[in-house]
C-alpha cells in the first residue's frame, strides 16, 4: 500500500479550494498530528470510499477556517458552527474525493465514495494490523485543512 | 454569492441564467440567515424555495439543449449530475413539507447547495464552455 493514493486527495482538495474560494493552499510546514484539543474545535467530514480501495477519507476544519470558507463562498459573515456550515463543507469534502477518485479511475484504480458524515472524526472501518493510514496538512491564508485516507487491505 | 467573470460560458442565454441563478440562491441565503425568528421568516424562505425549484429545472433544461446541439460529447455524464440536484431537492421538499417546515433541513440544504452550485458552474459547465471553444477553433481552421 503506498503513500501515493494520498496525492489525488491532496491535489483535488488544492484545485477544489482554489476553484471555490480562490486562495492557494501549500502542504503546510508543520506536518504533526492534532491533538484531543484541536479535535474539539473543528468539523470533521468523514467520506467512505469502497471498490478497489476500501476505508475512508477524513477532513478536518478548523472552526474559524470553516466560517471563513462559507463567507467566502457566499460573501456573508458567519459567526457559528451550523447545520449550514457543516452541510457546506460535507459538500466541498464530496466534491474534493469525487474529483480524487476520478482521478484515480484514469490510473485504473475504481472506486466509489459514500455521502459525508460530519463530526465523526474515527469512522467505522476500525484500525488494526492491515489499516494503513496516510496524511497530510494543507495550509492557506484561511487556515490549515487536515485530510487523513485510511485505507484497508482488500 | 460572488459572480466571478471566470463562470462565464460564452453563451449569452446561460450565462444570464447562471447570474440569476447565484443572485436568487443570495437572496435565499440571506433570507435564511436573516436574525429574525424562523416564524418570521419561513413563508419567504418558502416563496423563494418555490421560485428556485422551477428556475433551476428550467435552466438545466436549457443548458441540456445547448450541449446537444453542439454536440457536447460528456453530454449524458452531465445530465445525470443535473437529474441527481433535481432529485436531491425533491427530496428536500417532501421531507420540509412533511415536518411542516422544519428549519434545520432547509439550513443544511442551503449549505450545500451553496457549494455544489459554485462548484458546478465553475468546473462542470466550464468543460462545455472549453468544448465549445475548441470546437469552433476546429470549424475555424
Amino acid at each position: 500500500m503506498s503513500k501515493d493514493y494520498l496525492v489525488p486527495f491532496a491535489d483535488a482538495a488544492r484545485q477544489t479550494l482554489k476553484l471555490l474560494l480562490d486562495i492557494d493552499t501549500l502542504e503546510a510546514a508543520n506536518q504533526t498530528e492534532s491533538t484531543e484539543a484541536d479535535n474539539h474545535d473543528q468539523v470533521g467530514v468523514v467520506i467512505g470510499l469502497t471498490g478497489d480501495l476500501s476505508g475512508e477519507i477524513q477532513y478536518r476544519f478548523p472552526s474559524e477556517t470553516s466560517l471563513e470558507i462559507v463567507k467566502l463562498m457566499s460573501g456573508m459573515e458567519f459567526t457559528e458552527i451550523d447545520e449550514f456550515v457543516t452541510s457546506a463543507l460535507g459538500e466541498i469534502a464530496n466534491i474534493i474525493s469525487g474529483n480524487a477518485v476520478t482521478d484515480l479511475s484514469t490510473h485504473n484504480v475504481i472506486c466509489d465514495i459514500l455521502p459525508p458524515r460530519i463530526n465523526e472524526v474515527s469512522g467505522g472501518t476500525g484500525i488494526d494490523e492491515t489499516t494503513y493510514i496516510f496524511s497530510t496538512k494543507l495550509d492557506s491564508e484561511i487556515g490549515v485543512v487536515d485530510i487523513k485516507l485510511q485505507l484497508k487491505m482488500n | 454569492m460572488i459572480w466571478r467573470e471566470k463562470y462565464n460560458v460564452g453563451v449569452p442565454e446561460i450565462d444570464t441564467q447562471h447570474e440569476e441563478l447565484f443572485a436568487r440562491v443570495t437572496v435565499f441565503v440571506e433570507t435564511l440567515r436573516s436574525d429574525k425568528e424562523w416564524s418570521g421568516k419561513v413563508s419567504q424562505v418558502n416563496e423563494t424555495l418555490s421560485f428556485m425549484k422551477d428556475y433551476v429545472v428550467t435552466h438545466f433544461q436549457d443548458e441540456e439543449a445547448y450541449q446537444a446541439k453542439i454536440g457536447y460529447p460528456e453530454a449524458a455524464a452531465h445530465k445525470k449530475v443535473h437529474t441527481d440536484m433535481v432529485a436531491y431537492v425533491g427530496t428536500v421538499s417532501e421531507q420540509y413539507e412533511k415536518t411542516g417546515y422544519e428549519e434545520v433541513l432547509i439550513q443544511q440544504f442551503a449549505g450545500k447547495l451553496l457549494a455544489w452550485l459554485i462548484n458546478h458552474v465553475a468546473a462542470d459547465d466550464q468543460k462545455i464552455a472549453n468544448y465549445a471553444r475548441k470546437k469552433e477553433a476546429e470549424q475555424n481552421e
